[in-house]
């Protein structure tokens, strides 16, 4: 008897051993909602001296579903973006803490908020706004490979970076859009398929022992600013912006006059009545990063001077003025110029136009045109 | 009669160990329950215990043994072992019950201080709470009709 008690006793031993061994590999993550705690004692005792042996019996609960998670702003300040920029984007960051793996809605919206999180006033939205997940997990919004637009099968104590993506309108004087996005915990397990919205467990519900409640434990994300949010509802927010960050460009025009023959010297050519004079206009953009559009350069051929018909050409900088620019023609017709850039000299106003259209940033852009003196 | 001894046999069966359960004048009930803490009117935080419908991890569990000498004779030599069950945590003593031996083996049972867990290297440290796996009271002698409580707070992983 006592023999056989001491093998139960171990036997009972060794396979909770080997249970706590299990979870000691779990680390430090949560219990994983449906695992089944049960507790059973083993009791030996003598009665006269005979041994006896006993269990009780098996007290057992299941883990509920604690769903918390976060989402935050991934990004330092707002994104600097320019007028018509296409897929413009803010990140942010949704972090798993429940103990099972979960699905989430996102759900990116227009803020108009002051909200006190972020600096500026909203005065414009972005357009075509959409959310991405980031699903190759590198951080930056690939176009053609972050499309997941929920967040599908998120491990417990793991982390995904969410997009929100949007074009800048062309609105002249529009400053700073507000974004935020919405994360709503949904229920996971079935990978490519977005679950469904979780509701919790009515906390007044009997008899839920051995099912799997769900408990919010969500913080309330915007905490005393009390913007909608709230603790334990199953939801996060998190803010980000846009911000037209160049409202100007550094945009300047240097002239030169290069005398390129007087008919008279072969070298350093003079300028003499007859000579021909090639004026030089370069443009530069000394903003980094932001195009100026629509650039125009007009010049008034000085008098005493005649324009040399022809003689507009526009181009990349480099040798005496404009390096392998294209010859635009003088009219102001300009259907058939297809180089981007077009020109044409008013013979009543003596001026010459050049529409040298987008300088991007830091770039330039020169325009190169021949009079005579008279 | 009939009914408890299949329940025993099944609850045996569930844990793993030989469905062969005994039945003898002491009866062991198992429980467990959960901390419940809620603010009363004066804004004061009251503990009470529920039954453990609703867990989820870092709830304050407590485990309760309630044996009962429901046979004629006194009983003695009382060894109530209780393997923590995994994804728990002990904590302490539950209020009102004696003080268990504790283990981090299941062969070596003592206070928690004079407990060392194995480390790399043939070295040991002293364990924690965290370390304990096994539980152990001892009681010398319960009467004919005795009855007692004893039990355990846990945590939840």
């Amino acid at each position: 008897m006592m023999s056989r008690s001491l093998r139960l006793m171990l036997l009972g031993g060794a396979a909770m051993v080997a249970t706590g061994t299990a979870h000691a590999q779990s680390g430090s993550t949560a219990t994983a909602a449906g695992t089944e705690v049960s507790n059973t004692a083993t009791v030996t005792y003598t009665v006269n001296g005979a041994s006896q042996t006993t269990t009780s019996n098996t007290a057992k609960f299941v883990v509920d579903r604690k769903v918390d998670f976060t989402v935050i702003t991934d990004q330092t300040g707002a994104t600097q973006v320019n007028l018509s920029q296409q897929a413009a984007v803010t990140k942010f960051k949704v972090t798993n803490h429940t103990n099972g793996i979960q699905d989430f809605w996102l759900d990116p919206d227009q803020t108009t908020l002051s909200v006190g999180i972020l600096t500026g006033t909203d005065d414009f939205d972005i357009s075509s706004m959409k959310v991405f997940v980031d699903s190759n997990n590198n951080g930056v919004y690939d176009a053609d490979v972050d499309t997941q637009t929920y967040i599908d099968e998120l491990a417990p104590e793991a982390s995904v970076a969410v997009f929100i993506v949007g074009n800048i309108p062309s609105t002249v004087g529009i400053h700073e859009a507000q974004v935020s996005l919405h994360v709503i915990a949904a229920a996971g397990g079935a990978s490519g398929t977005k679950g469904a919205i979780l509701i919790p467990t009515d906390l007044s519900l009997g008899n839920a022992d051995n099912v799997v409640d769900i408990v919010f434990a969500d913080d309330d994300s915007d905490g005393l600013l009390n913007l909608g949010d709230v603790a334990r509802n199953g939801q996060g927010r998190a803010y980000a912006s846009y911000v037209i960050g160049t409202q100007n460009v550094a945009l300047n025009v240097t002239k030169s006059a290069l005398v390129l023959s007087d008919g008279v010297n072969l070298v350093n050519p003079k300028a003499l009545p007859g000579a021909t004079v090639q004026y030089c206009l370069l443009v530069h953009n000394g903003t980094a990063l932001t195009g100026a559009n629509g650039v125009v350069l007009t010049d008034i051929v000085p008098t005493n001077t005649t324009y040399v018909p022809g003689s507009i050409s526009v181009g990349l900088p480099g040798g005496t003025c404009v390096l392998l620019g294209t010859t635009e023609d003088d009219d102001a017709d300009d259907a058939a110029e297809i180089d981007g850039y077009t020109a044409n000299y008013n013979t009543g106003t003596k001026t010459v136009t050049a529409n040298v259209g987008t300088v991007a940033g830091l770039a330039s852009v020169a325009v190169a045109f021949k009079v005579t003196i008279n | 009669m009939a009914r408890t001894l299949i329940t025993a046999l099944i609850a045996a069966a569930a844990v793993g160990t030989p469905a062969v359960a005994a039945q003898g004048p002491l009866q062991v009930a198992s429980k467990i329950f959960v901390e419940q803490r809620a603010l009363d009117k004066a804004g004061a935080v009251s503990t009470s215990l529920a039954p453990a419908t609703r867990a989820v991890p870092g709830d304050h569990v407590v485990f309760v043994l309630a044996y009962r000498n429901t046979g004629a004779q006194p009983l003695s030599d009382i060894v109530l072992d209780n393997p923590v069950p995994g994804a728990i945590t002990y904590r302490a003593p539950g209020a009102g019950s004696a003080a268990p031996l504790l283990s981090v083996d299941g062969k070596t049972y003592g206070p928690l201080a004079q407990l060392r867990v194995p480390t790399a290297g043939g070295n040991s440290r002293a364990a924690t709470s965290n370390d304990v796996r096994h539980i152990r009271w001892r009681i010398a002698t319960v009467p004919a009709g005795g009855q007692g409580q004893l039990a355990f707070k846990a945590v939840l992983k």
